[in-house]
């Protein structure tokens, strides 16, 4: 066991990509256990880790989302966004985060939703008059709201694996997701005095709030479609994400007429590079896990986390605690598909339901995406646009702190969180 | 000399071939997502339009899924977009980075070395195994994905190992360390 921990701390620490650490510690394992005879695990469980029918889920969102981006939604959306609470005081703040509201149906992961603003968002605000350590902030923390609300990969992952509703995971997504919106804009309303934020230059307009939602209906509609159908039990996650590249495909080709067959080209290639990244990562954590398993950690650290307290509260503050602690240094796909074996049962054991527990784990390592020294949103910000990694984290604190006060009350206030999965049945 | 610059227009060659070897893989990947997405919709106009009940698409379209994410894989090795973390190695002087760099890599070469060799053994054992599609298409060909994109992946690692550390030429189309979004 010490051996797979060094050569995974050791791999790590030293820059090796994070799909290739899990592999070879999972092989490290493999061989400690029963030499050459257990490698032809490595291949099997890499396999395995892979082939689930759910999974395809991921890379239909990020193609349709990929579609959508390229038929100049973006622009729309935000356009939208400005008209809504572009004029208060820090509007440009606002809309960023209305805007990650509004983009989180085309968006299952916080980093591309970080990338995505970072291009577009910061230098505006930047031009504007913001800091741009500020701008990188509020941009990272409504990078979360984007995998909070549906579709997310991370509760397409977690579901798959762990045997809950996806789209129970979905439903019960929602409501964390705006309040985290709405924690944030809080955020940005009371340091928006102190730091001098700009005042939006038009007035609020009736009129640029219709012509803008106009202009970008088509993209709102999508999550409305996409949810519509899971919410509503027509289709299943994977059926609702190709329709939804139909749909964007539709929007994108007939309706906005900005996608040529070249660009579909291109989108096809990105999008199996995406996916390829992240199902390595996926792939190769399985070996580690199947290892895990196998010498029953999971239920060594179930023990020692019961061992402290069988309290629930306690338990659960344990887990959060282990979640933004793991997130902050390893991949967030990697941790959940180590960890979820090891925390599902335990969330059982105290009584919590599945769909609440698993909500509760994907937001957790969501905000560790942000937290330094090694947060994934943080670095995407910093090299998307130079701004240092350290400054971003100064500005970021206020937000942490109010996502992390939306993670408990995800985690301890069980009746907001299933709200709306019990609504819809699930 | 003269040696030294057959040598070096070795390099070169390997890795032009790297080069076209990724479009050809890039082609297949953007022809494999095509073809899952064309599944699932055909599966969604079956089972909620025609009603024909068939049985296949979900499965056929998983195993695509996984062809094409693995092929790509070896994309993300020719581009560097398979990335760690990277908090010692922008604190080391840049000798000791280049030096660091390369060990990375040839930590990848191995992994995906085994990965090749143990994942032929297990794509021979699916020999026996037979899917429940069409009266029965060998698990092999599911399984081949993972030896293939193994050794694709092994070429291109050894492919940027060459581009970016020893070959010294502006005429080759380099990428930046880190890859580009």
């Amino acid at each position: 066991m010490t051996l797979v921990a060094i050569v995974f701390f050791g791999l790590m620490l030293l820059g090796v990509p994070v799909g290739i650490v899990l592999g070879v510690a999972g092989m490290a394992g493999l061989l400690q256990l029963g030499g050459l005879n257990f490698m032809g695990m490595a291949p099997q469980r890499f396999f395995g880790g892979l082939n689930l029918f759910t999974f395809m889920a991921m890379p239909f969102f990020i193609l349709a989302g990929e579609i959508m981006n390229r038929s100049g939604i973006t622009e729309r959306l935000i356009d939208f966004a400005d008209a809504l609470v572009g004029y208060l005081r820090g509007g440009l703040a606002h809309s960023n985060i209305v805007a990650s509201v509004l983009f989180a149906g085309m968006t299952g992961a916080a980093t591309s939703d970080a990338a995505t603003f970072g291009n577009t968002l910061v230098p505006a605000m930047v031009r504007k008059g913001y800091s741009r350590p500020f701008a990188c902030a509020v941009t990272a923390a409504g990078s979360i709201v984007g995998p909070t609300i549906p579709p997310s990969n991370l509760m397409v992952i977690y579901g798959s694996m762990m045997g809950v509703s996806i789209a129970g995971l979905f439903a019960a997504g929602i409501i964390p997701g705006l309040i985290i919106a709405l924690l944030c804009m809080g955020v940005i309303a009371a340091f928006s005095r102190r730091l001098r934020l700009p005042k939006g230059e038009r007035g609020p307009s009736l009129l640029h709030i219709v012509r803008s939602f106009r202009s970008s209906v088509l993209a709102i509609f999508m999550p409305v479609i996409i949810l519509g159908g899971i919410l509503g039990g027509i289709v299943t996650p994977t059926e609702a994400a190709a329709i939804a590249v139909l749909y964007a495909l539709v929007v994108g080709g007939l309706v906005y007429r900005r996608i040529t067959l070249r660009d579909l080209v291109d989108m096809l290639v990105r999008t199996a590079r995406v996916t390829g990244v992240v199902f390595l990562i996926i792939a190769s954590a399985s070996i580690l896990s199947w290892w895990m398993a196998f010498n029953q950690i999971p239920q060594a650290i179930a023990t020692s986390f019961l061992g402290i307290s069988h309290n629930p509260q306690v338990v659960i503050l344990l887990i959060l605690g282990l979640l933004l602690f793991v997130g902050m240094f390893i991949d967030i796909n990697a941790a959940l598909i180590i960890l979820a074996p090891v925390l599902a049962p335990l969330t059982l054991n105290i009584g919590m339901d599945p769909v609440q527990a698993g909500v509760m784990i994907v937001l957790a390592l969501n905000i560790s995406l942000m937290t330094p020294p090694v947060g994934a949103c943080l670095f995407v910000l910093s090299s998307v646009t130079g701004e240092r990694v350290e400054r971003i984290s100064a500005a970021l604190w206020p937000f942490i702190v109010v996502e992390v006060l939306a993670l408990l009350v995800v985690a301890y206030w069980s009746d907001l969180t299933l709200f709306l999965p019990r609504l819809f049945g699930f | 000399m003269v040696q030294r610059t057959a040598w070096q227009s070795g390099l070169q060659g390997a890795v032009r071939l790297g080069g076209g070897l990724n479009r050809v893989v890039e082609w297949v990947c953007a022809a494999l997502v095509a073809a899952m997405v064309g599944i699932v919709w055909y599966g969604v106009l079956a089972r909620y339009i025609l009603h024909t009940g068939e049985t296949w698409s979900g499965e056929v379209a998983r195993y695509v899924m996984i062809w094409a994410a693995l092929l790509a894989v070896s994309v993300g090795v020719y581009r560097r977009e398979h990335i760690g973390v990277e908090l010692l190695l922008g604190r080391l002087p840049p000798r000791a980075m280049y030096a660091l760099r390369i060990v990375i890599d040839l930590i990848g070469l191995a992994f995906f070395a085994a990965l090749a060799v143990f994942g032929v053994g297990m794509t021979l054992s699916g020999g026996q195994q037979y899917t429940p599609l069409f009266g029965g298409v060998s698990m092999m060909v599911p399984f081949l994905s993972v030896p293939v994109a193994a050794l694709l992946s092994l070429v291109q690692m050894a492919v940027v190992l060459i581009r970016d550390y020893l070959v010294h030429d502006d005429s080759l189309p380099a990428q930046p360390m880190g890859g580009e979004a």
